[in-house]
């Protein structure tokens, strides 16, 4: 096996852990694991931006409107340049192989949670094009559960700018399962928070009481 | 010829981004001019790049198509191909274009380079495959163009690839004057899109992915690493690119012993065009260099070395194993003349950088191993620093070593290995220059 970002030889590193346990085999190289850039100290409450206890945007999404949605959330890693790397030829070259290099992490962020973890949606006609829904497929890879409550209309947030994305007004719509009253949203990438914040109301309403968030990447 | 059918010729396109209305493919299709083929075969081979390794042609559950499908990864980068893409293969083969052609190279071939294109030529008629081992500066380049210009009057199609983009970017222009009349396309990662029938296409080996059965001759300039190349499917693509019949004619400053042997037809030439042999290279020792640099020293006798080229007003090339070296000794290296830059693969000035050192604006450049090959400075002195690491393999030390001395007026400089131990990558470059000069006395 060869690394799957840089494509050098993978060396395999015996282990005592790997003898006496089962390890899903490494993907990454040393080289390209140490490029990712996790984020360890405790920042916002919603998203888990480091800095200030609220970030701009969440203090921003609490004054308008959005208020007491979620109850608190995390982001897994910084999104810095291997990282955009990463999601470019995961999302937009379709490398679905990709979903696996984090399933470690999203799997540790979940094994114990005992609220329904809920998938962000694409709409149909993108889940077409693409060929696999990419939050689905990092739970898949990481093995957690998931229940998909919401559908997302035709609008995408990618190609819009910071102000057009926070004055989208609906995203979402109920999808008719039953609402569960404790639930986490899972994403890939959280860049202003839109998205998340309209996934929540849209629950909120239809009865759900405790929101959390998990994301893989804060940008 | 229709414009469809120039752009499609020889070629396997995905179906969605065939730069025509979907109307006109449908009607190529309807006629039985091209044929549809699937993304990945049955067996679980990708009909672009051939590749077939379970650990690149990956199965995931496809959403397009609601079954389990395949995608290709080691082609990924060019636009992903799954079990439900749709690639369109020409099928009609194009007409033959025979008749005379205009010839823009006037020069004049040395009586070793005049002997190679003519044995290149009788390959060609005959159809065989062809090896031309020939040293760094000894004028490759030239000694292709009466071959390529008489294939060109019978009408065939033909391909010359290498595998960097600098070199295909280089070649270009040269090849535009020396054929005036041909449509000639240039292909690389991101190059433009060029219009009509290419007679002569220029390309990255990974550009030819997108051929099949196009050409009835090939070139394969830097093939040393053929046929165990770092990636065994470059050496698939140039195949599938090619007609069945379709000779290949492989050049190389430094082949491989397979390569040597496996192609019987060589013609060789140990000389350089201007005469002069070959710099020798020199072994200095310069222990524990990495340490050094690492604590902020620049090891002595490299700072030597180049303090005396600056003296001397002779622009230079520093070899470094790693990126990383190179940005440890930067700021060192800029301490003793501002006018030392640094270049790696990934720098998006390279080419500047390069510009300026052959006009004189700057005074040297500490590089990784991408300008190994390709570049041509007048009166330019090498030093390789830690010649014994693992990334300088007996051919990139050729390849360093051929550098210098390219031209008539200067052919002479300094080739130095400075090295923490001599290895046999290092004693076998020597040892090949060494027999390159005693062969091209006689």
């Amino acid at each position: 096996m060869n690394c799957c970002l840089c494509d050098q030889a993978l060396r395999f590193v015996p282990s005592w852990r790997g003898i006496f346990l089962y390890e899903a085999p490494e993907l990454l190289c040393q080289h390209c694991r140490n490029e990712f850039s996790k984020i360890t100290e405790q920042g916002c409450k919603f998203c888990g931006k480091e800095g200030e206890a609220i970030c701009r945007d969440c203090h921003y999404w609490e004054e308008h409107g959005y208020r007491e949605l979620i109850h608190s959330g995390k982001s897994l890693y910084r999104y810095n340049d291997a990282m955009k790397d990463w999601f470019h030829q995961y999302k937009f070259l379709k490398d679905v192989l990709l979903a696996q290099v984090f399933a470690k992490d999203m799997r540790e962020a979940l094994v114990n949670e005992r609220a329904v973890v809920v998938p962000i949606p694409l709409n149909n006609e993108k889940l077409r094009e693409r060929s696999f829904s990419q939050v689905d497929e990092l739970l898949l890879a990481a093995g957690i559960p998931y229940r998909h409550l919401l559908e997302k209309y035709g609008e995408t947030l990618g190609e819009k700018t910071r102000q057009e994305r926070m004055a989208t007004k609906r995203l979402f719509r109920l999808n008719g399962e039953k609402v569960p009253k404790q639930l986490v949203l899972v994403d890939d990438l959280y860049t202003t928070g839109t998205t998340m914040r309209q996934a929540a109301k849209t629950l909120q309403e239809a009865g759900a009481e405790s929101i959390r968030i998990l994301t893989l990447i804060r940008a | 010829m229709q414009a469809i059918e120039a752009f499609l010729s020889g070629r396997i396109w995905i179906r969605q981004f065939i730069p025509f209305p979907q109307e006109l493919v449908q009607q190529a299709i309807d006629q039985g001019n091209a044929i549809v083929v699937s993304g990945i075969s049955a067996d679980g081979q990708c009909a672009r790049c051939l590749e077939t390794s379970p650990d690149y042609v990956i199965p995931y559950t496809c959403a397009t198509c609601r079954t389990i499908c395949r995608y290709c990864r080691t082609c990924i980068k060019m636009g992903r191909i799954s079990s439900c893409t749709e690639l369109v293969v020409w099928r009609t083969p194009p007409t033959v274009n025979a008749g005379l052609r205009a010839f823009g190279w006037a020069g004049d071939l040395t009586p070793l380079q005049n002997s190679a294109s003519k044995a290149i030529s009788k390959s060609i008629r005959e159809r065989e495959d062809h090896l031309l081992y020939a040293v760094c500066g000894a004028g490759k380049t030239e000694i292709l163009f009466s071959p390529i210009h008489e294939a060109l009057q019978k009408g065939l199609r033909i391909c010359i690839a290498a595998p960097r983009t600098d070199v295909i970017l280089e070649l270009s222009p040269r090849f535009k004057q020396a054929f005036p009349d041909a449509t000639i396309h240039t292909l690389y990662g991101d190059s433009p899109e060029q219009s009509g029938y290419g007679e002569i296409i220029l390309a990255t080996t990974h550009q030819l992915y997108r051929f099949q059965e196009a050409f009835d001759l090939l070139f394969v300039d830097e093939a040393d690493a053929f046929p165990y190349s770092l990636d065994p499917s470059l050496e698939r693509g140039v195949k599938k690119a090619g007609k069945p019949s379709a000779p290949i004619i492989y050049i190389s400053a430094t082949p491989s012993k397979t390569l040597q042997k496996r192609i019987t037809v060589h013609s060789t030439i140990f000389k350089r065009y201007h005469g002069a042999p070959l710099p020798v290279p020199v072994y200095r020792a310069m222990w524990n260099y990495e340490r050094q640099i690492r604590k902020g020293n620049l090891p002595l006798p490299l700072k030597r070395w180049i303090e005396d080229k600056l003296q001397k007003q002779q622009p230079f090339l520093l070899f470094f194993p790693s990126i990383q070296l190179i940005d440890q000794v930067y700021p060192l290296l800029h301490k003793i003349d501002s006018r030392i830059e640094s270049v790696h693969s990934k720098d998006p000035q390279r080419k500047e950088k390069v510009m300026k050192l052959r006009e004189g604006m700057l005074a040297g450049l500490a590089t990784s191993t991408i300008l190994e090959r390709g570049i041509t400075i007048p009166h330019l002195q090498v030093a390789v620093i830690g010649s014994d690491h693992r990334v300088f393999d007996r051919a990139a030390l050729i390849q360093i070593a051929g550098r210098v001395g390219r031209s008539a007026k200067d052919p002479t400089g300094d080739v130095v290995f400075f090295h923490n131990g001599i290895n046999r990558q290092m004693d076998a470059a020597r040892q090949e220059i060494l027999f390159y000069n005693k062969e091209g006395r006689v």
